[in-house]
């Protein structure tokens, strides 16, 4: 009951007109740039940052989070039409773009639509019961435990997003680097700022997210200009009641696996969508058409990463450790307000949590009352030329930068990044570990002091304690098991040369 | 040396050696009492293994070709850096047309001024609404 009682008092927070306001907008200024070639949710989020400053932090809070799923939705759009998968929708484009290449783009949107919908209110459900209760069990962690807790979320982010373990855990450390520069909060000691007056309260974080996610998505972008057959069919979005029973086992498969995957240190709407179809490809009862356009082959995925778009959000708000990119700058955002997440978040601000909590269900309706049968005139953002885009797009990145402290300063700090991240663009390096490396940085650092201090400079308290212990001890399997598979993959290589010769 | 993988790896281990290096600089303290200096050298130091590892590596795995293009990249960066200077010395409207204008040149083969002239009106009224709406503090005039 109590939880009833919360989140009546969510929704008392989040229906007042002016969060409905700050919700609507956000869903819709999120959707609207999510849609945009080579802006994911992380650009999304950084290049939008600015709005919120001058809004209230509960209105901010609620804005920020419709931004983040409006861009997710935005994201599925433009891959499920145009075949851009930006890193969150990779899975919509398979049967999203073969369903679009049928004709039935319609169906394909308003499948996406619903299933986020049922996906994003099972989610809620979850994060209503299960926040609070790991809010405790967060109060049991020490520093040698929330050490661990970083790295296995290192450790997870970059083999999820990457794909290869040393690539991105190379960008989590230089992401740890970049947050050391700055002042020692211990000692008072300027560390790695050259001198420079400006780098003495570190680098910015929108500075760095604009650079390697806007800056270098852009020239990115501008380097390969690939050619785009621009969407301009007519679209039938309601579809008949058979097709619209099959949505419904699908999406509610999606949100269960999807919730679950969310919440696990590394998981996210990427490993959530695929491990959805993966499933529904083994179960569904139309499994044979999935991958040529069939119905469940955008249900699932879109359900699982609504569902794992919420979820994520319950590490970081009762644990107060952000489990990817996204969620890293999310808390980002939440400090600029002045809310530190946490197992305090919850007892201190009941209206802002449980606010938040009811506004995504709010945030959820919005997206599909006023993206569904709007969609036709997103789409027409894909009419603009790129060449109107990009300038329009660097505009609003200087702008973000800038208003963060009224300093033109951080553009050339931004420009820096720009220049970094496209050489990471360029030699495969995946900037979003760097994110969630930069941000946990400096807690990692003081954590670590700390534990270190606690036990007189003894390693050994990382293993007895049974928290930090168990957490290494997977990071100790996961490592071994990848250098295993290294050199099996290489045998089998070098097998493969000698076999024709 | 025109190999990615490679590319790669000494990137990291200049990164490495450049924080790691300086954080020399800085007290290291002992483990039971850590000096400023000694968390970015113990990760550095993890860097650096990586960085070697990749070395390593790049010699078992078949070589990808490293594709850089200086042309967009430099154009994009001087239009920012053009755009800050000229807002701090002018003022943030003359720094928005040379950042449209430069930014335009790593854009379309086709330059058009008009294009330019229409996209940078409508963003000096974005940046006004920005301004005058939602009391952004921007030095446009």
């Amino acid at each position: 009951m109590d939880v009833l009682h919360n989140l009546a008092l969510g929704f008392a927070v989040a229906l007042t007109w002016q969060n409905l306001m700050f919700c609507a907008i956000g869903c819709t200024v999120g959707t609207l740039v999510g849609l945009l070639p080579g802006l994911g949710p992380l650009a999304t989020i950084s290049i939008l940052l600015p709005l919120t400053y001058s809004i209230p932090t509960g209105g901010a809070l609620i804005m920020l989070a419709g931004i983040y799923y409006g861009a997710q939705y935005g994201d599925s759009v433009s891959a499920i039409t145009m075949k851009i998968p930006h890193a969150s929708s990779i899975v919509a484009c398979i049967d999203g773009y073969q369903m679009t290449l049928k004709g039935k783009t319609g169906l394909a949107l308003f499948t996406a639509g619903v299933s986020s919908f049922i996906g994003g209110t099972v989610a809620i459900v979850v994060l209503s019961f299960l926040a609070p209760v790991l809010g405790e069990v967060a109060l049991l962690f020490g520093p040698a435990d929330y050490c661990a807790l970083m790295l296995v979320g290192f450790v997870c982010v970059s083999f999820v997003t990457t794909g290869s373990l040393l690539n991105g855990m190379a960008m989590c450390l230089i992401g740890v680097l970049l947050g050391q520069i700055g002042t020692d909060v211990n000692s008072g000691m300027q560390r790695f700022t050259m001198n420079l007056s400006f780098l003495s309260d570190g680098v910015g974080l929108v500075s760095i997210a604009l650079g390697c996610f806007g800056i270098a998505e852009i020239t990115k972008n501008l380097d390969n200009r690939d050619e785009r057959t621009p969407f301009n069919g007519k679209i039938k979005l309601i579809p008949t009641w058979a097709e619209f029973k099959r949505i419904i086992p699908s999406a509610l498969r999606g949100s269960v696996i999807g919730s679950f995957l969310g919440i696990l240190p590394g998981g996210g709407p990427v490993i959530a969508q695929f491990a959805a179809y993966a499933v529904d490809k083994k179960v569904s009862k139309y499994k044979h058409e999935i991958g040529s356009g069939a119905i469940e082959g955008v249900a699932g995925q879109a359900a699982a990463d609504e569902a794992a778009a919420r979820t994520s959000f319950i590490p970081l708000m009762s644990i107060g450790i952000p489990e990817n990119a996204v969620m890293a700058l999310m808390m980002a955002a939440f400090i600029i307000k002045g809310i530190q997440p946490g197992p305090n978040m919850i007892a201190g601000h009941p209206d802002l949590f449980w606010g938040l909590v009811a506004s995504m269900w709010v945030g959820n309706c919005f997206l599909l009352i006023l993206n569904v049968p709007l969609v036709r005139y997103w789409l027409s953002v894909f009419k603009i030329p790129y060449s109107v885009l990009f300038p329009s797009i660097l505009f609003f990145c200087c702008i973000g930068t800038y208003s963060v402290n009224n300093s033109l300063d951080d553009i050339f700090i931004t420009a820096v990044f720009g220049f970094i991240g496209y050489m990471f663009v360029r030699l495969d390096l995946d900037a979003a570990p760097l994110m969630l490396g930069f941000i946990l940085g400096p807690m990692l650092e003081e954590n670590f002091r700390r534990a270190l201090l606690l036990s007189r400079g003894n390693f050994t308290s990382f293993i007895t304690r049974p928290i930090s212990g168990t957490l290494l001890g997977f990071i100790g399997i996961f490592i071994v098991w990848q250098v295993a598979a290294f050199f099996v993959q290489a045998r089998k290589t070098t097998a493969q040369h000698q076999q024709p010769a | 040396m025109n190999d990615r993988n490679l590319v790669r790896g000494l990137f990291l281990l200049a990164i490495s050696l450049a924080f790691g290096l300086t954080s020399l600089r800085y007290p290291i303290g002992q483990f039971s009492r850590a000096g400023p200096g000694l968390f970015p050298l113990l990760v550095s130091s993890l860097l650096f293994l990586i960085g070697l590892i990749t070395v390593a590596r790049s010699r078992f795995v078949e070589r990808v070709h490293l594709d850089f293009k200086m042309k967009n990249i430099a154009l994009i960066l001087a239009s920012l850096c053009g755009f800050a200077l000229i807002s701090e010395h002018l003022n943030m409207i003359v720094g928005i047309v040379f950042m449209v204008f430069c930014a335009s040149f790593a854009g379309t083969s086709s330059y058009s001024v008009m294009r330019n002239l229409k996209i940078s009106a409508g963003l000096i009224a974005v940046a006004l609404a920005f301004q005058k709406l939602l009391g952004f503090n921007l030095p446009l005039y």
